[in-house]
């Protein structure tokens, strides 16, 4: 599509009387008033936006479409002749392209409508004597809907699209226009105008973490900043996580919590003791409580790729698990975390958690390490987690019972959480190559545990499966095809870890963890 | 980019409404779309009200890099353009003598498109010539519209032996039945034998119906004036069927 030029008009004159005045003066043919309602989405943390694309369904007498678009909406990537399906995802619209690129850009995350435009337009052509269209002018108003009954008036303006191949014509109506009309260089992306007028970029409040300290400041009150931007997230992610709207805002949700405990567990001599005991209890109430709808969502999520290791003839006997998954994920939504979430403990919990972030810091505190400077206690932190995950992991071997590496899996997601808090305090590339070491013998760790938990939990489902009676021999024969593929990969997993191990302990790697966190002067402790 | 040639050797089997019918649906399916009227009569041209006319000529196309890009005209459908006919086109077969690899010197003119649109249709003269040579090198779909008989049958078959050289390799031929009557037993018998070369027919068969001939009174696709005929079903389905087939390929 070329450019568009774009008049705004003032005044208070209606649309039609800009319509009359314009097809007599310049011989334009006017067609009836069509109306559009364009809402625009996106994923809650704003995939699309950050990817540079943005996604209209526009709706029309003619009925609802979909475009996927790039480059301030000016280049189409596809389209389909739909609404979007309610669940949001991109998975349950029909096959083509639009599905395809949506499923790439969006992954696991639903679609969320971020604004809603209502557009009155009369369109006006210029038109030669074969019956041609060379040029279109929209005379147009553009409303935002923002929850009220009327939307909000946003811009009257003039549209001059010109169509490839008839530039002349265009250049002919632009000259004539110009004569009565100021001609804007603001812009023909209707997204950018609804963006500017709700003030909010796309995945902008979905509360990924960005923390900035500075290096001499009071370790409590880095450690009560940390926190704040923690419970942000978390409370940005609770109605999601309600909803289910998709599998992300519980787990965002979770990873929250969990990062909140470990904060409150590796700066001990930060809070004060009985702070810290308190809420250590409460969070990790909050965090078991949602651990078995978090693996049901997991298991949903991997579906496709259980299917995947059967044979063709197999994979339809393996839906009563899908079903049975569908089922006890809604109950656990049901009875276990919207009751939780609704009831008087996490009322409390968040109200004495934002008393507390909100509160004066104590003149004289009394916790030990509440008045160092966070860059020291940073440091001392990171570094003793990190040896201990280097003794621990050197001390694994191939005999070595699973619980050594679940434990070592833990202590790494603790040294994890430490460098993702105290990131602004090194220097950026040094420390994420740090973190990407990390995140290599993560993964592999990972993927031991989960599939461990994987192999015991689906085993009990097909228990419970068969006293349910949901259980045919085809099915029975599925699962165990299933488990038995888990527990190879399982075992692949363990043989990887020495490997796995060696790199991330490798000496070039330890000296970068070494530059990074052994405090100053602490030859000793190396 | 997806090029998708109208051809047959025959003439007035129905090339052109099937470039005309199923570039619009193209387009309305979201795909950014071209059409090529590569006929010296412009049809296609017709049907869309755009004037048969290419500044510089066919000379012009093959001389200067940007020349096709700067022929093309948007139609009055969003996402559709088309390369209008033009009266040189009639010299084509002299004027590729001449050139450098004269046989997929079309091929390489197309280049400068291909990024910029998801199918191209080329509407085809009827005949057997340097340019239908030019076309197979080009196209990845041979459409060849086939009117029930048994003559027609004869000429498919000239098509795909023609077809069947090592440069073509590439190139799938898709036969399908255009302007059936149902009343004619002969049509009935050959539809349900698909005997030879029909095999490979698609199943969707395009009806001989008033509606379609009514193009050149609307200049329009169909699909904008009698959506709800027959006909305008039948060019549906046979779009969604080529498109099934090409992405099972
Ligand atoms: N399905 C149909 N039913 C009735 N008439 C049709 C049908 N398809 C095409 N026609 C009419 O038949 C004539 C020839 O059709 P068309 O121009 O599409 O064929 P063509 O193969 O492109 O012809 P040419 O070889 O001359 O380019 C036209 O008048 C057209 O309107
Ligand atoms: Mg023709």
């Amino acid at each position: 599509m070329q450019k568009a030029s774009i008049y705004p008009l003032g005044g208070a004159q209606r649309l039609r009387h800009w319509r009359d005045r314009l097809s007599a003066q310049a011989g334009l043919t006017a067609d009836p008033l069509e109306q559009v309602q364009i809402t625009y989405y996106d994923s809650f943390d704003g995939r699309l936006y950050a990817a540079g694309y943005s996604l209209e369904q526009t709706h029309t007498a003619a009925g609802a479409e979909l475009r996927l678009l790039r480059d301030s909406g000016r280049q189409l990537q596809a389209a389909l002749a739909a609404a979007l399906p309610v669940s949001g995802f991109p998975a349950d619209l029909p096959p083509g392209e639009l599905r395809r690129r949506l499923e790439k850009l969006l992954d696991m995350r639903a679609l969320l409508p971020v604004a809603t435009l209502q557009v009155r337009r009369y369109p006006l052509r210029g038109v030669d004597d074969e019956g041609k269209t060379r040029v279109r002018l929209q005379v147009e108003s553009v409303g935002l809907l923002d929850g009220g009954g009327k939307p909000r008036m946003l811009q009257k303006r003039l549209l001059l699209q010109p169509l490839r191949g008839y530039a002349k014509s265009a250049r002919r109506l632009a000259a004539g226009l110009a004569r009565d009309f100021a001609l804007e260089t603001a812009t023909d992306d209707l997204y950018a105008l609804a963006l500017a007028a709700t003030g909010k970029r796309p995945g902008e409040d979905s509360g990924k973490l960005d923390i900035q300290l500075q290096g001499d400041m009071r370790a409590d009150a880095a450690a009560r900043h940390i926190a704040a931007r923690l419970f942000a997230t978390l409370q940005a992610n609770e109605a999601g996580a309600l909803d289910g709207l998709d599998s992300e805002f519980l787990h965002d949700f979770r990873v929250a919590v969990r990062r909140t405990r470990s904060l409150l567990d590796e700066l001990k001599h930060v809070f004060p003791a009985s702070l810290r005991q308190r809420f250590t209890a409460e969070f990790a109430w909050l965090g078991n409580l949602t651990g078995t709808l978090r693996d049901l969502d997991v298991y949903l999520l991997k579906f496709a790729s259980y299917r995947a290791v059967l044979p063709s003839e197999l994979r339809p006997a393996l839906e009563p698990l899908r079903t049975f998954l569908l089922y006890k994920q809604q109950q656990e939504r049901v009875e276990r975390l919207t009751v939780a979430l609704q009831g008087k403990r996490y009322h409390k919990l968040k109200q004495r958690w934002q008393r507390y972030l909100d509160a004066p810091l104590a003149k004289r505190p009394v916790a030990r390490d509440a008045l160092k400077r966070i860059d020291r206690v940073a440091h001392r932190r990171t570094w003793r987690t990190y040896k201990r995950i280097l003794a621990a992991g050197q001390a694994i071997n191939a005999d070595s019972p699973p619980g050594e590496l679940h434990a070592l899996r833990k202590a790494c997601k603790k040294l994890r959480y430490l460098m993702e808090f105290f990131q602004s305090l090194y220097p950026p590339e040094q420390i994420q190559v740090a973190i990407k070491a990390l995140k290599q013998l993560q993964d592999n760790l990972g993927d031991f545990q989960d599939l461990e938990v994987q192999v015991v939990s689906l085993r009990r489902f097909a228990m419970e499966m068969r006293r349910r009676g949901e259980y045919s021999a085809a099915t029975g024969e599925a699962m165990a095809v299933l488990l038995e593929t888990l527990e190879t990969r399982r075992h692949q997993a363990r043989d990887r870890f020495a490997a796995r191990f060696k790199r991330f302990a490798r000496a070039q790697n330890q000296a970068a963890f070494k530059r990074l966190f052994r405090p100053a002067g602490g030859a000793k402790t190396s | 980019m997806i090029t998708v040639a109208c051809y047959n050797l025959k003439g007035g089997v129905g090339k052109t409404a099937t470039a005309v019918n199923l570039s619009y649906l193209a387009a309305l399916g979201g795909a950014g779309t071209l059409v090529w009227d590569l006929d010296p009569q412009g049809a296609a041209s017709f049907y869309y009200r755009i004037k048969p006319r290419v500044k510089g000529g066919s000379p012009g196309l093959f001389r200067r890099k940007r020349k096709l890009a700067a022929a093309i005209k948007a139609t009055d459908f969003p996402r559709l353009d088309l390369v209008p006919a033009d009266f040189s086109y009639r010299n084509m077969d002299l004027l590729l003598e001449r050139q450098r690899k004269p046989g997929t010197r079309i091929r390489k003119l197309l280049k400068s498109v291909r990024g910029q649109y998801q199918y191209l249709f080329l509407d085809c003269p009827p005949g057997i010539s340097l340019l239908s040579e030019n076309i197979f090198a080009a196209a990845d779909v041979l459409l060849v519209p086939v009117i029930p008989t048994t003559l027609s049958l004869r000429t498919l078959e000239q098509v795909l032996a023609f077809c069947a050289g090592e440069d073509y390799r590439h190139l799938r031929v898709v036969p399908f039945f255009s302007m059936v009557d149902r009343r004619k037993s002969l049509h009935r018998e050959m539809i349900a034998q698909r005997s030879g070369a029909l095999e490979q027919a698609l199943a969707t068969c395009i009806p001989y119906a008033s509606e379609v001939e009514q193009m050149g009174v609307h200049r329009a696709p169909l699909e904008t004036y009698a959506h709800a005929s027959p006909a305008a079903g039948a060019y549906r389905e046979l779009w969604a069927e080529l498109q099934r087939r090409s992405a099972a390929r």
